[in-house]
């Protein structure tokens, strides 16, 4: 992913990896509602936060991602029953490993958004930026001997 | 207890009720320890125990030896530590219970790796899991041998690794990051840690999956990251620490550290311990409605 | 000068010398709490008492990973660029004669059909400045396999260490003369130092080269029993085959985008299960003991046999290595047997 300058200087590249039912539908309702949010978020669409493997993650970064975010059904909403209680498992985890091996932790995001919160889903996507944007650019990852 | 021991051995393989003691036995110098296979009644006076029997023999279980399994049914030298992997192997359906018979040896501990033997157990030379043990006494075996180990783990766990993980929890992402990286970036991609590792038995592993390729197979730092935090995730709850693929590194990258802390994550979010009952299953295929989530937005 | 005197203290001369010509020093050196060849700007930052350093010389010469071209999608096509090593002169100091010996042994895979300039423009770019041995330890096997502990096998100055802690230096080849030369102002005149002894490890007992090349070439013992008895416990690492100074087989991977990459050489390792699986999901090498087995028949029988060149050195580094202590000597030994049992 190529880096964009724009105007205010250096824009950060955030990708989403989200569940089709729920945040895809509400980041949708967002786009027909025609609510203005940052542009800086790339979204891929699972079929379930279940599905969304830690390593989609790490590909995210090797690939130049300045921060990722992960988001599905509230608890108790997901259209396969469980699969967001088990990715909330495995995301603790994941989280904790990821913290304790330097990722900083505004880099990586975790949200519940249903298909309504299409205005959670432009506040979460407007702060996660500015804050990724504090931080810079993902050198540290970015610049790993490859 | 060495008499103890082959005389079970020997029974079994003579009654027929097993087709091979998977066990210790001495190098040809006899300084250091190796696995043997048994098959033989007479063969067993082969068998030692001692602290240099480091070895985790449950990795010979998995379904990674056909060739082990087609020796007949398994009767097996394991320490406490071992059969936690045993527990694991079971709780994931990988065997059952009847599957393999469990010679449970008292153990004292034994040593961080053979080199640092010089004829005698001292505190310095045992891997941080024996300062904890709370199984030298084998908690599940069809027959247990050894004299009685009077040992009462620490309350608070002690040794190099959880200072270490204090140490590295007090550091700035930064400095978390550089040392990690200092420690990934030796790494050889030799996989030795995943072949020692009686956890690690998927047939074919993510990194061998190459449409796409998953994890880059070269050796840089890059690619060893993503192999050494996969590695890791795919272990949580799982682990049991038995410290064999940090023993088994031909680098020495701390692999002890970075398992401990997720055993430690683990336990405070799902109060689970792997390795101790066979009918409790691993916490990342479960869940609980009420598991933490102050992290999520 | 055929025989010269390399001081202690003028280590750091000679490293600074080589340096500042752009060549990279490289001598033993502890690493992560192990003694290992790496790359040193400092004299300190050497270790003078080893026995064998746990990684080989190889991944100077022959890198882990190395990109052998560059690829980019292009709107007229694919766009490929060469990839050409200009090494800079690399001088291993304190290389252990079995590493030295594994050069030529190592060589003769990269020069047989095809000139391998990756290695062959490296290797003739070092200098390779062999101690002899004056430990040993009971892994150490290289008189088994008739290397010497004072070899000059693959060594362009063979050192040898004066109880003084200084270096009786001889030069070997041309190369290495002409690098007295160069360096003339680090080297002194030998004055009669005495010299360390050198230790020489006893060869095993029951050891039989021979006979063993003699088993492995009767295809009869292909199937034998014997192998999985005596290879059922390994666990499958590369660890020995990564360790090893003569084991140099590779896989070639693309790695990068779809829009621009590298093709690059990493080290494999016949090990691994997924070394000979066929595409048609066949492998001929389908359990562990299989794989073990070609380890060994390529030590002693393949390689030496194709190549006449060693398969082995006796550096005893996949036996320091092996995390279930599959020791190739009693093997060796068990194979010796086997054969005069015949």
């Amino acid at each position: 992913m190529e880096d964009k300058k724009t105007e205010e200087g250096w824009e950060p590249k955030i990708m989403a990896f989200v569940c089709n039912w729920c945040t895809y539908a509400g980041a949708d309702l967002a786009g027909t509602s025609r609510m203005h949010y940052s542009p800086n978020v790339r979204i891929v669409k699972l079929p379930c936060t279940g599905r969304i493997d830690p390593l989609f993650v790490i590909k995210a970064f090797e690939n130049g991602a300045d921060g990722v975010l992960v988001s599905g059904c509230h608890p108790g909403d997901c259209h396969y029953t469980s699969g967001n209680y088990h990715a909330r498992r495995r995301w603790i985890v994941f989280k904790s490993l990821m913290d304790f091996v330097g990722i900083h932790p505004g880099r990586l995001h975790f949200s519940w958004v249903s298909a309504s919160e299409a205005i959670k889903w432009v506040d979460l996507i407007d702060r996660i930026t500015e804050e990724i944007k504090k931080l810079g650019p993902f050198m540290e990852y970015r610049g790993l001997k490859k | 207890m060495e008499k103890e021991l082959r005389e079970r051995a020997r029974e079994l393989l003579e009654s027929g009720e097993v087709g091979v003691v998977i066990g210790y036995g001495w190098n040809r110098r006899k300084r250091r320890t190796t696995p043997v296979f048994i098959r033989k009644p007479e063969e067993a006076e082969r068998l030692v125990f001692n602290p240099l029997c480091v070895n985790n023999l449950s990795v010979y279980l998995t379904r990674k030896y056909p060739d082990i399994q087609k020796l007949g049914r398994a009767a097996i030298v394991a320490k406490g530590c071992d059969i936690k992997n045993i527990v694991v192997l079971m709780a994931e359906g990988q065997l059952k219970r009847d599957d393999v018979y469990i010679i449970g040896v008292r153990c004292n501990g034994v040593v961080y790796r053979q080199e640092l033997w010089q004829g005698e157990l001292r505190p310095e030379i045992m891997p941080v899991k024996c300062h904890n043990c709370d199984v030298r006494e084998p908690h599940v075996a069809d027959t247990v041998v050894g004299e009685p180990v009077l040992f009462t783990p620490p309350e608070e766990p002690v040794g190099m690794v959880f200072d270490k993980i204090r140490e590295i929890d007090a550091m700035s992402p930064e400095e978390r990051w550089q040392f990690w990286m200092d420690h990934f970036s030796r790494c050889i991609k030799c996989y030795a840690c995943r072949q020692v590792c009686s956890l690690c038995y998927c047939e074919r592993c993510i990194t061998e999956k190459n449409m796409p390729q998953w994890i880059e197979t070269s050796a840089h730092p890059r690619g060893n990251l993503a192999w050494n935090l996969i590695r890791a995730m795919h272990l949580a709850g799982r682990c049991t620490f038995c410290g064999e693929c940090e023993r088994a590194c031909p680098v020495n990258i701390p692999l002890n550290i970075i398992n401990q802390k997720l055993v430690l994550v683990v336990k405070d979010a799902f109060e689970h311990r792997s390795g101790y009952d066979p009918d409790t299953h691993p916490p990342l295929i479960v869940y609980d409605t009420e598991d933490k989530e102050d992290f999520i937005k | 000068m055929e025989k010269s005197l390399l001081k202690k203290e003028a280590l750091q001369k000679l490293i600074d010398g080589v340096r500042e010509k752009g060549g990279r020093f490289v001598a033993p050196s502890i690493l992560a709490r192990q003694v290992v060849y790496r790359e040193v700007d400092c004299a300190d930052q050497m270790v003078h008492d080893y026995i064998v350093p746990r990684n080989s010389i190889k991944e100077f010469l022959f890198p882990q990973t190395e990109p052998i071209l560059r690829f980019r999608l292009m709107r007229e096509g694919v766009e490929v660029e060469d990839v050409r090593v200009e090494p800079e002169r690399t001088v291993f100091f304190g290389v252990r004669p079995c590493d030295a010996a594994s050069c030529g042994a190592v060589r003769k895979v990269f020069t047989w059909d095809y000139i391998d300039q990756f290695y062959t423009r490296r290797e003739d770019s070092s200098v390779m400045m062999t101690i002899a041995c004056t430990s040993s330890d009971d892994e150490c096997f290289c008189t088994t396999v008739g290397v010497s502990p004072e070899g000059k096998e693959g060594a362009d100055l063979l050192l040898k260490e004066t109880v003084d802690g200084d270096y009786l230096v001889e030069a070997v080849t041309d190369r290495g003369r002409a690098f007295v030369e160069e360096f003339k102002d680090v080297f002194t005149e030998p004055d009669g130092a005495e010299l360390k002894a050198v230790a020489t490890p006893e060869p095993i007992e029951g050891v039989n080269i021979d006979n063993i090349i003699g088993f492995l070439k009767d295809r009869s013992h292909y199937n034998s029993e014997i192998w999985a008895e005596l290879a059922r416990k390994c666990v499958g690492c590369g660890a020995c085959t990564f360790t090893c100074p003569t084991c140099r087989c590779f896989d070639m991977v693309d790695e990068g985008t779809y829009i621009e990459g590298e093709r690059r050489k990493n080290w494999d390792s016949c090990q691994f299960d997924s070394f000979t699986l066929h595409a048609s999901g066949h492998n001929p090498r389908d359990t562990q003991f299989k794989r073990w087995r070609n380890r060994f028949m390529c030590k002693f029988n393949f390689y030496p046999v194709k190549f006449s060149a060693r398969g082995c050195v006796g550096c005893g580094r996949c036996i320091r290595v092996c995390p279930v202590r599959l020791d190739i000597t009693e093997v060796m030994i068990e194979v010796s047997e086997a054969a005069r049992d015949v």
